[in-house]
């Protein structure tokens, strides 16, 4: 059966031409708190003479990407009753972050409803689920009590947090990617899945994979 | 005392806007029948010249290829512009207006098409053709061009007729239709079917259906459906519950459909 299924495995960028999907700035996020951040395709050491003029002819590079094995970057969004959220609330526990393209779309829908029906099993794991995208507090309020989630939507305005995260786009850019990171209890990135129009997959994927770790 | 009607009239409640069987809306006028001919025109226009072409410089091989590839993408495009029209504009939309509401009603009443006659049910096509085909026919004279464009052209404008044919019960349809039906050459009744379900998302080609499977096993729709959602913001039809404008209407079906 053909279909448009990015092949499962834990790279975060499929598609066939690494070009970035947005464009650099000056405020790269460089990372001097963790040692362990690299940039995609580099291991960048934090000096002061770290030239961006340079690197930014590096077409892809330069983005900081949260791969399997790294620890993301500490965000603070908005969920859906407007409280913040940082996401060091999640430490000691597995969580599911799960990037979605817009509330009330047939396949996010579908996602957050397949990630809805198997809450328990993830709650059985220990594991906490949380959705991102980047419609405000209100779509997330009137989306979760639409189809009843039981789990955190966080506004991403701006998709900055997607940004630094590297979730690709698919279709040329034109669609926000569907991304899902599983992180184990120390925060650290055990699984990156990416499948735009197969969404409840992501909830197979994450599943076997917190049943393992 | 008055004498009673001569006529029986059809056993059937009307709602507000539902068509009766013998509703003038679906009787063809001499304006629907002059547009069939002027598309018959442009397009028998390039069948001749794709054959006498063909024929001068003795190559049938790749007219016949390029009528080949015309029927196929006529499907294609018959799928397109069926998912436009079933998830965008309105009847007040410039242009399609007039489509898109045809269209709103075949879905809640999807046997009218079985009772419109025949140039009613295909002037507007016909009409599309002969604005896109009589230029070509003035200004070009390629036989493999020509190949392509009377079989596309051709397949388009008759495609309402096999939609038609798609809704009409196999007793009532003769042997040949439901013969190319059954082979797949013709959009079959069940395929089509398939299209009448809420949410009204998929099946949308209707000259052979065989692009079907392919686009909805892909998600071509979706994720088109998804580009315009973020491009410019608009939710397509399907998206949303069908409203009762787009929902069929399943109650009071005349009792002679019925019948049948």
């Amino acid at each position: 059966m053909a279909s448009l299924t990015l092949p499962n495995h834990s790279l975060p960028s499929l598609l066939p031409s690494q070009k970035p999907t947005y464009p650099l700035s000056h405020n790269v996020p460089i990372f001097s708190k963790s040692s362990q951040s690299q940039f995609y395709g580099l291991q960048v050491s934090y000096s002061s003479s770290l030239s961006i003029p340079s690197l930014s002819s590096v077409k892809g590079s330069i983005f900081a990407k949260v791969n399997k094995g790294t620890a993301p970057p500490p965000f603070a969004l908005k969920d859906q009753d407007g409280r913040n959220v940082n996401l060091s609330k999640f430490k000691g526990k597995p969580v599911v972050v799960y990037f979605y393209p817009a509330d009330e779309t047939p396949g996010c829908t579908k996602q957050a409803c397949a990630f809805r029906d198997s809450y328990e099993k993830f709650k059985k794991a220990g594991a906490e689920v949380v959705g991102i995208s980047g419609d405000d507090p209100s779509s997330h309020k009137a989306f979760a009590k639409k189809y009843k989630l039981p789990f955190t939507l966080l506004s991403d305005e701006g998709n900055k947090v997607r940004k630094e995260w590297g979730v690709p786009a698919d279709l040329f850019g034109t669609l926000p990617g569907r991304q899902t990171y599983v992180l184990d209890k120390n925060g650290v990135v055990q699984l990156v899945y990416n499948n735009q129009f197969q969404p409840e997959k992501h909830i197979d994927e994450t599943l076997k994979l917190l049943q393992s770790i | 005392m008055k004498p009673l009607l001569s006529r029986p009239s059809p056993t059937v409640v009307t709602a507000p806007d539902r068509p009766t069987l013998d509703d003038p809306s679906l009787r063809s006028t001499w304006s629907h029948r002059a547009w069939i001919a002027s598309g018959c025109t442009t397009v028998l226009i390039s069948l001749a010249k794709a054959i006498t072409g063909a024929g001068e410089s003795h190559r049938w091989l790749e007219p016949a290829l390029a009528g080949l590839v015309g029927y196929i993408l006529a499907d294609l495009g018959s799928g397109v512009y069926h998912w436009g029209i079933d998830n965008y504009g309105s009847a007040s939309t410039p242009i399609f207006g007039t489509q898109i509401e045809a269209f709103q009603g075949h879905h809640k009443w999807p046997w009218t098409i079985t009772r419109r006659q025949f140039a009613n049910n295909l002037h507007a096509l016909a009409r599309a053709v002969t604005f896109t085909v009589l230029p070509i026919d003035l200004a070009c004279n390629d036989p493999v061009f020509h190949g392509f464009v009377c079989v596309c052209s051709g397949c388009i404008m008759f495609s309402q007729q096999f939609h038609s044919w798609a809704h009409t019960t196999k007793s009532r349809l003769p042997p040949l239709v439901v013969a190319l039906q059954d082979m797949g050459l013709l959009v079959s009744r069940s395929q089509h079917a398939a299209h009448h379900h809420q949410p009204y998302n998929n099946n949308y080609c209707i000259v052979s259906g065989i692009w079907n499977e392919f686009l909805d096993q892909l998600m071509v729709f979706e994720a088109l459906e998804m580009i315009l959602f973020f491009k410019l913001g608009v939710r397509p039809r399907s998206w949303s519950e069908p409203n009762s404008d787009w929902t069929e209407e399943t109650k009071s079906i005349p009792s002679q459909i019925a019948a049948n």
